[in-house]
């Protein structure tokens, strides 16, 4: 089968796509470690296996994060019994750059309110460049959920900024 | 008609995500050059083999040809001549007042030839049909 991305440079796109894609590992693991090692698995996995296919990568290497991630957390879940692994790790605020601006600073706060299906969704949509049908697909729901999803964070987000302005 | 979710979804995508660790770029890297480096000696060892397996075939069709060219060895194993039909007919006079009866006989000659090298069998069946006339002597 042909590359068809024989002159991409893939280090260069690692670098350029690598923060927000360890953002999307780093939702659906523990810890930062976690992320980090999903992150990698699935970038060389892609890589290996998949590099050379036709289309956008992007939605390949998302779906590369999912799966090692997913690996993870059932060895995780194997491991956790006699290791008693550190509880999730869910302070949204260490997922991005320290923000000057506090209104950015509470938005990311704020992700941690809401439930993990509303924030994958989040996540998915504005760091992972996915359609409601690539989430479909993705996360084995239609495509009108993922979109109803959308909508009851962005409600929420908004409550709570609202709520925090007028603090 | 303004999208009201629009300006949350831009604050969102002002936010930074952070970027992975200098040791994860690290562990990347060397992977992907461990993975080209092996994937470079796996096309090494391809190319070789099948410089190898060409040689092999080009041996192969070379030697075999000499082998193959031999035409098939076949021995006669079998011959079979069938019991014949003889007709016989009315006499007739010929021109010089004399008298012959015409006979057709017929028959068939079979046989067989074998190559043991290849296994194979040839057989040839010829039917043979020959008319002739017998001379009577008449006192």
């Amino acid at each position: 089968m042909p590359d068809a991305h024989a002159d991409q440079d893939w280090r260069a796109w690692f670098a350029e796509h690598g923060a927000r894609l360890r953002l999307i590992a780093r939702q659906w693991t523990r810890c930062e470690a976690d992320a980090d090692d999903v992150l990698q698995e699935a970038f060389v996995r892609f890589w290996k296996h998949q590099r050379h296919l036709p289309g956008n990568p992007n939605a390949l290497v998302v779906t590369s994060i999912r799966r090692a991630a997913l690996d993870l957390l059932r060895r995780g879940d194997r491991r956790a019994a006699r290791e008693k692994v550190v509880g999730d790790d869910m302070d949204t605020v260490t997922w991005f750059e320290p923000e000057a601006d506090p209104r950015l600073a509470a938005l990311a706060d704020s992700l941690k309110l809401l439930p993990a299906e509303q924030r994958e969704v989040v996540v998915l949509k504005v760091w992972g460049d996915l359609t409601f049908d690539e989430m479909g697909e993705q996360l084995s729901i239609s495509p009108n959920t993922a979109a109803s999803r959308w909508r009851y964070a962005m409600e929420a987000l908004r409550k709570h900024i609202t709520a925090r302005t007028h603090d | 008609m303004t999208d009201p979710d629009h300006d949350i979804e831009q604050a969102l995508a002002s936010l930074r995500p952070r970027a992975p660790g200098p040791a994860v770029t690290a562990r990347l890297a060397h992977e992907l050059d461990a993975s080209s480096s092996r994937r470079g000696l796996v096309i090494a060892w391809s190319a070789g083999f099948s410089a190898l397996a060409a040689a092999f075939v080009a041996a192969f069709v070379f030697l075999g040809g000499v082998a193959e060219s031999a035409a098939p060895n076949y021995q006669l194993v079998h011959v079979e001549q069938s019991r014949p039909d003889v007709q016989f007919f009315r006499p007739v006079q010929m021109n010089d007042g004399s008298y012959a009866r015409p006979v057709r006989v017929r028959w068939q000659d079979t046989t067989r030839w074998e190559d043991a090298r290849s296994n194979t069998r040839l057989i040839n069946y010829r039917p043979n049909d020959q008319f002739t006339l017998l001379p009577l002597e008449t006192n």
